[in-house]
């Protein structure tokens, strides 16, 4: 008997049963013709679990994945081959724990996953000859958390990286993973049932929002924390696709678009984020409704760089209140122009609300949202001015 | 179906599984191993009973892994932990503190206390609710947890011991 036939006959042995495929059948013979036995090595598999899980699971079940197939590269150029061969076909997995509630929800249906999890190319922290810190996209955030070098220079990012969901999701969500994490709203990102209950929206084929009646955008909320750090830290993202790779800096990566968040290509990765470590200052705050899991209601980060009398440079961002992160420009000018005072604190605090603009009721009403910015601002920039200025050279 | 085959190690035993792409660790770990301590809750990462660890001690949600991804990997399930069916001084102190209610969430809880105590066997208050945040309990009795936690944590180091006490991990 050829090994594909024993094998598929070992498959079928049970067409309902869904449990372990015995490895030895009822009488003790092995149906693979050893093939099975000798692949589990020395140690003798566990051959068959008796009696469980003979319901196969109910495919289609909110509570199951749809189903796609799955491969894992063993270099990026393999995965970005794929990743052009398939287009639109294929969905990037890395830590999954944002791509798989997706799937469970059927907000998109690929037909392939690339799990890039594994990638050498894309782990870890590492100086670069110009100082700055070459972070790989698919380093876990636990692992970013808790690098000394990352703690001590880039503590806005250590802090909103580990704001993000609990121990838990951190030790596997990604780094890359966290700055494509898509925009979300109260009605898409629910179960398809619960989607079912109205027409489509603008984000899964329609052509109403659910959110804002009279919208013909989408304004779901770009709630990345990393992004909303790592943009105010004035990071760079260097992004593949089969044979180009390009550098772009995150202020030109976001969108404000809820339909389409960020520049990236089809086919492309983000595979490493470059963030420069002039001296600086830096500090990222939350706002949301538990300390652990829960995504802001606001959230801000700000880095300056000079003394608290003399800063030559500023930056502060706001996330989880818009489409993308928002550089408060004017807030920034108030601060780089006047320096980290009480008075000029107050007067960026003020600013902040304009810097803003238009604002939804997604979440929490736009005024709530403004009185939330000012608040945040403040904080931030009190606390950077409370920082030692040593740091600042 | 576009099965493949794996080699996942679970509490010290090998198993060769044929999974689907679109399967699971929780439902490997339930439906086909019968290992039914592991929980199916919200099944989007919110509530922490499908909690398990990795080779290095790590917790992680089993509802977010494929098993696809956990080819030639080592887990360790609630099952693993008890040695010869003795309680480790961790699941000893969630007992002695009547740190379980229905008990939906208590394997969850213990391999997420599990987890912070390989990796901070001094753990303090605060790194103990750091920790615990991402499981829930609906009974609501996330202080006797704590204070179970708090406990171990003193009875280990009373002990000279600064691990789980339970045996190897995979
Ligand atoms: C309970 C819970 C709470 C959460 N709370 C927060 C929170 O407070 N703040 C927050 O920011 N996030 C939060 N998240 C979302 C998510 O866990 C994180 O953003 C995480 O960092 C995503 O990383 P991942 O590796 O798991 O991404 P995946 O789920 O693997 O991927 C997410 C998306 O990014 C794409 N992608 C992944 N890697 C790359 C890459 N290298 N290049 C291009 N595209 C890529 C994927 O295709 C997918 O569309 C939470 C999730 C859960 C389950
Ligand atoms: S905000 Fe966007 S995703 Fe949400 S209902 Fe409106 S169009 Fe759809």
């Amino acid at each position: 008997m050829s090994l594909a036939k024993s094998l598929s006959d070992a498959l079928q042995r049970k067409p309902v049963c869904h449990c372990l495929e015995k490895v030895v059948d009822d009488r003790g013979r092995d149906p693979s013709g050893g093939w099975l036995t000798r692949i589990s090595g020395g140690r003798p598999a566990v051959l068959y679990s008796a009696g469980v899980g003979r319901r196969p699971p109910r495919r289609g079940s909110p509570l199951h994945l749809p189903t796609f197939d799955y491969r894992r590269p063993q270099s990026l150029a393999q995965a970005l081959g794929w990743l052009a061969e398939f287009g639109p076909r294929a969905a990037v997995l890395a830590g999954g724990t944002d791509l798989l509630i997706a799937l469970r929800q059927r907000l998109l249906r690929p037909e392939l996953l690339v799990g890039i999890g594994a990638l050498a190319e894309l782990q870890g922290v590492q100086p670069c000859a110009d100082g700055a810190l070459r972070l790989g996209a698919g380093t876990p955030l636990t692992t970013l958390v808790e690098d000394p070098l990352l703690r001590v220079r880039l503590p806005a990012l250590a802090a909103a990286l580990q704001s993000v969901g609990s121990r838990h999701v951190r030790n596997v969500a990604t780094l890359g993973g966290n700055l494509n994490l898509p925009t979300r709203c109260w009605y898409v990102n629910q179960g398809e049932a619960w989607r079912q209950a109205r027409p489509p929206c603008l984000k899964t084929g329609g052509d109403v929002c659910h959110v804002i009646r009279s919208a013909r955008e989408c304004f779901a909320l770009q709630s990345s924390d990393g992004a909303v750090a790592l943009l105010a830290l004035g990071a760079r993202l260097e992004l593949a696709r089969a044979a180009a790779v390009r550098e772009v800096a995150l202020d030109d990566f976001y969108r404000n678009d809820g339909l389409a968040p960020t520049t990236l290509d089809a086919g492309e990765l983000v595979t490493a984020v470059y963030v420069p470590v002039t001296p600086l200052r830096s500090t990222f705050l939350k706002i949301a409704p538990r300390t652990g899991l829960d995504y802001g209601l606001g959230t801000v980060a700000a880095a300056v760089a000079g003394s608290n009398r003399r800063v030559t440079a500023a930056r502060i961002v706001l996330g989880s209140i818009g489409s993308w992160p928002v550089r408060l420009r004017g807030a920034e000018r108030i601060v780089a122009e006047g320096g980290l005072e009480p008075a000029t604190i107050e007067a960026a605090a003020e600013a902040a609300r304009a810097d803003l603009g238009e604002l939804t009721n997604l979440y929490s009403t736009a005024g709530d949202k403004r009185r939330l910015a000012r608040v945040l601002v403040r904080r931030a920039l009190a606390a950077l001015r409370r920082q030692p200025e040593a740091q600042a050279a | 179906m576009n099965r493949r085959f794996i080699r996942l190690t679970v509490n010290g035993d090998t198993h060769e599984l044929a999974v689907a792409p679109q399967e699971t660790l929780v439902e490997v770990l339930r439906d086909r191993l019968g290992l039914t301590g592991t929980k199916r809750g919200c099944t989007s990462g919110a509530c922490g009973v499908c909690t398990i660890n990795d080779e290095t001690g790590r917790a992680l949600l089993a509802c977010l892994a494929l098993a696809v991804e956990w080819d030639g990997r080592a887990i360790t399930t609630i099952e693993g932990v008890a040695v010869d069916g003795q309680l480790t001084p961790l699941q000893q102190a969630f007992w002695e503190c009547g740190a379980v209610q229905c008990g939906y969430c208590t394997p969850g809880l213990v391999m997420t206390a599990r987890a912070l105590l390989l990796g901070n066997p001094r753990a303090d208050a605060h790194a103990i609710d750091e920790a615990l945040a991402g499981t829930l309990c609906r009974c609501t009795g996330h202080i006797k947890v704590k204070q179970a936690v708090a406990k171990a944590v003193a009875d280990l180091a009373a002990a000279g011991n600064g691990t789980t006490g339970d045996g190897p991990q995979g």
